[in-house]
């Protein structure tokens, strides 16, 4: 079964439109005037179970609206979804039982009381059992290392306890599929890695299906195996990170030092025949682009017989690379490769 | 039988929060007395300048605000949309409320409990006792249900008519400036309505309840014959206009549009 069904899916939202100057403000006063922004386009998907997607864009390309849409805090404009088997924004409440909700920048926690309080009361909410309730609440705690912090009032912890907190208060009533809206978001790189771990294990040991947004491309490459990318309310891409990567990944580059100054007809000389690009920084430092379908070495043993090298850097195009070329040119189709020496 | 566990599950959170800042509690308590007093004192000053009100006497006019008291601190208790406009639709945390499964207007009442307001309901009824006392009315054992049936009807046309107030924060896109509004014009129906101009009179029957809440049930424990049909549709507004309004609320959430994050 489909975890996540989503077909022809819009949202648009009717934005107010100001008039510039006091005589326009007081025209708005009588008669506004309005326009349509869709915020999600059209989009189709689906997320079979177990899976964990990442869905990912930039600021205001229609992720946290997707999300909401998909977790039933809104009705979309048209389109069919289906998630856990239920029309999310028609039986809501049926419906929410089933999943399990984090946002970073929203807490899911009482403020004022302790964070097992907040617990046993999500545990009532949910009408979790509470033999269910202790057998999942010890090893969650077990899991994320909570036990000293379960008495303290929520505004004393520090973010990243409270994210550790709040993923538990997600899961209290073991849902089968849960949503992540950036959820390391201003979290530091250790407490980041222990959430990727414990959103890896949750999948590998329960089935559980994620799908979460997030701007940092490392939770993408640690947890997720399909990525799927938003701009302006459309679907750029919809695949795996290693075929986005082959993709749009340029090869390795090569830099090198040089012991004496070298030309830039020297440079395209030594590897004459090879598929290489070269950029030139100085005389003495030059760039080597290497496609990914060819050996480096051949590279290597042409340069290093014809000039005296002092240093070298190997280094593969990031996906932070990648997607900030795709973020900017707005397709996820390959450009046409550029010669420039 | 779920709901009433989760009311009883917010009221301890309420009391765990609220026992670490205790003078706070008790300020809230007296400043809420004092404001129920004014209003007293109001009533007193205008019969010190005549004898009868729209046909009332001072008694029954005490004891009609006596009543009134007692739904008002239900209401206050139990459905506190003051902050919703602000709190749920503009710093977006009807998002979390929509992700739990429970009803969404019944979880914002719940996290907005505030029980101090009770001590105004039970000083209502020592007024209601002693005013009646003074009224000479006989205590007779159908005047605790029909209390019970009236304080709930009362209550129900308080939210109705709060909740499609709040509703309208849905449809539209800037908070309205009627609630407070509102509040001033609840306070006519603590009053004789035959005071009042005959558009007044109406107004406060049928189109903004309020003299359900006061005058018209209170007038069933006066033993008023002209208004007992008026008291026994206390109840049906209620039913009536809550109902409405949770008609409208339901509708106005399919609308809700969240903050954007």
């Amino acid at each position: 079964m489909q975890a996540i069904e989503v077909q022809d899916l819009r949202k648009t939202f009717r934005i107010q439109q100001s008039r510039g100057g006091l005589k326009g403000a007081l025209q708005d006063l009588f008669a506004r005037e309005y326009h349509e922004v869709a915020a999600v386009n059209d989009i189709s998907f689906t997320i079979p179970q177990g899976e964990i997607c990442g869905y990912i864009g930039e600021n205001g390309a229609g992720k946290s609206t997707t999300i909401k849409m998909l977790t039933g805090i809104l009705v979309p404009t048209s389109g069919h979804i289906q998630v856990n088997g239920y029309v999310p924004y028609q039986e809501r409440e049926k419906f929410v039982q089933g999943i399990g909700v984090v946002f970073g920048q929203r807490s899911q926690l009482w403020w004022d009381i302790g964070v097992i309080e907040s617990f046993q009361l999500l545990r009532k909410v949910y009408q979790v059992s509470e033999a269910d309730y202790k057998k999942r609440l010890d090893e969650l705690v077990e899991r994320l290392q909570l036990q000293e912090l379960l008495s303290r009032p929520v505004r004393k912890l520090s973010l990243g306890q409270r994210m550790r907190c709040e993923l538990v208060a997600a899961l209290l009533h073991n849902p089968s599929i849960v949503f992540l809206d950036e959820p390391t978001i201003g979290l530091d790189i250790v407490v980041k890695s222990e959430i990727r771990e414990f959103l890896k294990d949750l999948n590998r040991t329960q089935g559980t299906t994620i799908l979460l947004t997030t701007h940092d491309l490392q939770d993408i490459e640690a947890l997720c195996s399909r990525v799927i990318m938003l701009d302006a309310g459309s679907i750029i891409y919809d695949g795996g990170l290693n075929e986005l990567k082959t993709r749009w990944g340029r090869g390795r580059e090569l830099r090198f030092q040089f012991g004496g100054a070298v030309k830039a007809e020297q440079l395209n000389g030594w590897t004459m025949g090879l598929p290489v690009t070269w950029t030139q920084e100085s005389d003495l430092v030059a760039t080597a682009l290497v496609p990914a379908d060819m050996a480096v070495s051949d590279v290597f043993s042409r340069i290093l017989s014809q000039a005296e090298v002092t240093d070298v850097q190997i280094s593969e195009t990031s996906t932070d690379e990648i997607v900030r070329q795709i973020y900017s040119s707005g397709s996820a189709e390959k450009p046409e490769v550029k010669l420039h020496v | 039988m779920f709901y009433l566990g989760l009311i009883w599950e917010y009221f301890t959170n309420y009391v765990k929060t609220r026992l670490t800042y205790r003078a706070d509690f008790w300020v809230e308590v007296i400043s809420d007395l004092l404001f129920q007093a004014t209003n007293l004192i109001f009533i007193f000053v205008v019969f010190a300048h005549t004898e009868t009100l729209g046909g009332f006497t001072e008694a029954e006019v005490v004891f009609v605000y006596g009543y009134f008291m007692v739904p008002y601190g239900l209401y206050s208790c139990f459905i506190n949309l003051w902050n919703f406009g602000d709190r749920y639709i503009v710093k977006g945390e009807m998002d979390r409320i929509l992700t739990r499964p429970a009803h969404s207007l019944f979880q914002i009442f719940l996290e907005n409990l505030d029980p101090p307001s009770l001590i105004g309901s039970v000083i209502g009824i020592i007024i209601m006792i002693w005013s009646g006392g003074q009224l000479g009315l006989e205590m007779e054992w159908w005047y605790i249900p029909a209390l019970i049936i009236m304080t709930i009807g009362s209550t129900l046309i308080y939210a109705g008519i709060y909740i499609i107030l709040t509703s309208v924060s849905f449809y539209s896109d800037s908070p309205t400036g009627i609630i407070p509004l509102m509040v001033n014009i609840q306070t006519y129906g603590r009053y004789p309505i035959t005071i009042y101009n005959r558009a007044i009179q109406i107004i406060l029957t049928w189109v903004l309840p309020f003299a359900f809440v006061g005058i018209y049930p209170a007038a069933l424990f006066l033993q008023r014959e002209e208004m007992m049909a008026m008291a026994w549709l206390t109840p049906v507004m209620g039913l009536l206009f809550f109902s409405v309004s949770l008609l409208l609320w339901n509708s106005g959430v399919k609308r809700y549009r969240g903050a954007g994050s």
